[in-house]
């Protein structure tokens, strides 16, 4: 199987943590919808990248060695003009030197501002007697204070996508819970399949998260994508 | 592979023990009393064999002397000597042999560490039976093959029963007897350095008296394999995965949220549901869950017909069964007419649940009852309450126990021919011994009894579960 470029580069770099950029364009290559983000080096890119994008769009902070990106303030969500990037970009940077004046800085990246959808995640962890586990649930920041989740060992078959969907106590969320839109089950299900066989075909991956993913009735896509690298991975 | 053969292991036809002794009461021999083929004794020590012969066993200085083939072996003797019994049993040529000497890797030091390897790499190489080290090995009821005085003997039951823990092994078997579920056959495997949980979920998989297979299981060697073999064995019969240490991994450093959630627990119950095998959480849950497995034909709907002997019970029994994710429906129109023509009794109720009123009156009222249940279409599921204190109450002392043997016989006979699940709940109250008495005889007949509501509901959901996921 070809590598992926973004894959390549984290390990020569000797890299564990991928950047949303790269993580972001290693799952789509495995066919999952996420939505696109691009690196900008400068104010000046990630202002000419957000108008050929179509405002609004997000900008969040691209480093190697931050991890929750917006417990220090390197998320700006709903920038619907030139004015509003540029003023996120000089307020990004400088929120990054102060929190966490260590971390190596790419950028930012700049990304549309998705439609909101019901939010889940789907994320993959090795566990040391069984390997690869997929989990699933309700996504966002709802994951870590409801811990609504699902597991279910790789490979998966539909069955058992279909069964770890509809096994979390927030399921008839996803089915339109007084008259909120829907969730795509079907798609939700695919996704996990495509991650199943993704993960199947990289041991070089230890874990991964996407979320949230916004599910809508009739698509999904991954907003955040979070990838890390077994440590021999490169070797 | 080393577990091919293991029919001759679990049903020999000549077993030795080597090492038993009066220190230990020759509880070994003393469980083989009842072994329906040859038993011997292999014991050097001059001073114990006089306590052997008292107790009717021939016995050898060294196994090689044994003047036939010998199928199964059990080895009680210090650890410093278990090689060299390992070796005489692997040139006798028997068929696979308990370790119950301990001393092994479990007390994590250098010397047992080293014992256990010589012991597991012997066997390996020699492609040998070893069950253990450090446990109670085999237990075959319908062979009077026993690893302790207290177990029964006789005809065998439809689960098999393996465990990593001997005290389990063996309270299995007697908590399971006396709540009317027998063993095929079981193992305690402890240390399980050659045959591990797989290779006997294997064997049982495709052992035709085992109808069911239950473990106890605290930790596995190869996970892949553990999963593939459950799930293959999950697909021929029921399995339910007791797991022992079940306490949460401590707050992990994680960097991604799945991995933080993640913890060992949640992945192994995930892992039991996805491959079609029930999680249990105690012996009750399991004991419980198997006889609703054997004995409660396959429940087809959640709706509930419940018929209870007082008021303050109907309302208890609703709330459990509610509580478990049933559904406690009105009767049919029909029903109704047909129960309030003679129901009459003050401040009985023929609503769902029925409340009988302290009495079943007479079995042929207590059967009328049950035959309108039954034909009630808005009913998957009927439950009779036979609530020993109250039972006894409706009947005069001099009719009681005829009343009791019929009541039974007419159950028994509603619930072979019953194309709907069906059981009782047989709550002690101040009658405990009547009550035991009357679940056993109730199980004797194929009739599941409980000894709570909550306990009755329970073991419903987990087998109601199980067919759905099936059925999917």
């Amino acid at each position: 199987m070809k590598e992926s470029a973004a894959l390549n580069r984290a390990l020569k770099e000797g890299r564990r943590h991928l950047t949303e950029v790269e993580s972001k364009e290693l799952l789509k290559e495995a066919g999952i919808p996420v939505i696109e983000s691009r690196l900008a080096r400068s104010k000046e890119e990630a202002l000419s990248l957000a108008r050929e994008m179509g405002f609004p769009v997000v900008l969040k902070v691209v480093s190697p060695s931050i991890v929750h990106k917006s417990d220090i303030g390197g998320v700006k969500l709903g920038l619907g003009g030139e004015e509003e990037v540029a003023k996120a970009y000089d307020e990004i940077t400088a929120s990054v030197r102060q929190n966490q004046p260590s971390a190596s800085l790419q950028g930012v990246s700049v990304q549309r501002m998705a439609r909101p959808g019901v939010e889940v995640i789907i994320g993959m962890n090795k566990d040391p007697q069984f390997g690869p586990v997929l989990m699933f649930g309700l996504g966002g920041v709802l994951v870590e204070v409801l811990k609504d989740v699902s597991f279910r060992i790789v490979p998966l078959t539909r069955r058992d996508a279909s069964q770890m969907i509809r096994e979390i106590k927030g399921f008839p969320i996803l089915e339109g819970y007084r008259g909120q839109e829907p969730a795509d089950i079907e798609l939700l299900e695919d996704t996990i399949l495509k991650l199943s066989d993704f993960v199947e075909s990289h041991p070089q991956i230890k874990e991964l998260d996407l979320n949230p993913i916004f599910a809508y009735k009739d698509g999904l896509a991954a907003v955040d994508a979070r990838v890390v690298l077994e440590e021999e991975a490169g070797a | 592979m080393a577990n091919k053969g293991l029919d001759r292991v679990f049903n020999p036809r000549t077993v030795a023990v080597v090492g038993d002794k009066r220190a230990q009461d020759y509880f070994w021999l003393k469980s083989l009393t009842t072994f329906q083929g040859k038993a011997y004794s292999v014991q050097v020590d001059e001073g114990e064999i006089p306590g052997i012969k008292e107790l009717g066993f021939e016995n050898y200085a060294s196994l090689l002397d044994i003047p036939e083939p010998v199928d199964y072996v059990i080895v009680s003797v210090p650890r410093k000597v278990a090689p060299l019994i390992l070796e005489e049993c692997i040139r006798k040529g028997v068929g696979g042999a308990t370790f119950f000497t301990s001393g092994f890797a479990e007390t994590d030091t250098q010397e047992g560490i080293s014992l256990q390897n010589t012991l597991t790499e012997m066997a390996r190489e020699a492609g040998f039976n070893l069950i253990g080290p450090n446990c109670m090995g085999i237990f075959n009821p319908s062979i009077g093959l026993r690893f302790s005085p207290m177990q029964y003997h006789g005809h065998g039951g439809k689960v098999a029963f393996i465990s990593q823990s001997g005290t389990h092994t063996l309270l299995f078997s007697l908590v399971g007897e006396a709540s009317g579920v027998r063993v095929s056959k079981s193992v305690s495997f402890g240390n399980a350095v050659v045959l591990d949980s797989p290779d006997y979920m294997e064997y049982f998989a495709q052992d035709s008296e085992t109808k069911v297979l239950a473990m106890y299981i605290e930790g596995v060697k190869d996970g892949r394999r553990f999963y593939n073999t459950l799930k293959e064995t999950a697909s021929k019969k029921p399995v339910l995965v007791w797991k022992g240490g079940q306490t949460q991994d401590g707050a992990r450093a994680a960097s991604s949220h799945t991995a933080a959630l993640a913890t060992s627990q949640a992945v192994w119950e995930a892992m039991v549901r996805q491959v079609g095998a029930i999680n249990i959480n105690d012996m009750d849950d399991l004991i419980d869950t198997i006889k609703a497995l054997l004995h409660i034909k396959p429940i087809k709907g959640p709706r509930m017909g419940l018929v209870a002997m007082t008021g303050g019970q109907s309302v208890i029994i609703s709330d459990a069964f509610a509580k478990a994710g049933f559904q406690i429906p009105e009767f049919t129109p029909e029903s109704y007419r047909e129960l309030a023509s003679f129901i009459r009794l003050v401040g009985a109720s023929y609503r769902n649940p029925l409340d009988v009123s302290w009495s079943l009156g007479s079995v042929d009222r207590a059967m009328r009852i049950l035959h309108i249940l039954e034909k009630d279409d808005n009913v998957d599921t009927i439950v009779l309450e036979l609530n020993k204190t109250f039972l006894d109450e409706g009947v005069s002392l001099k009719k009681r126990k005829k009343f009791t043997t019929d009541l039974i016989r007419a159950l028994g006979e509603f619930r072979e021919r019953s194309s709907k699940s069906f059981f009782t709940i047989v709550i002690p109250a101040n009658k405990e011994v009547e009550a035991l008495n009357l679940s056993k005889a109730l199980m004797e007949k194929g009739i599941a009894s409980y000894p709570t509501f909550k306990r009755g509901a329970q073991a419903l959901r987990r087998v109601a579960d199980y067919y759905l996921a099936r059925s999917v």
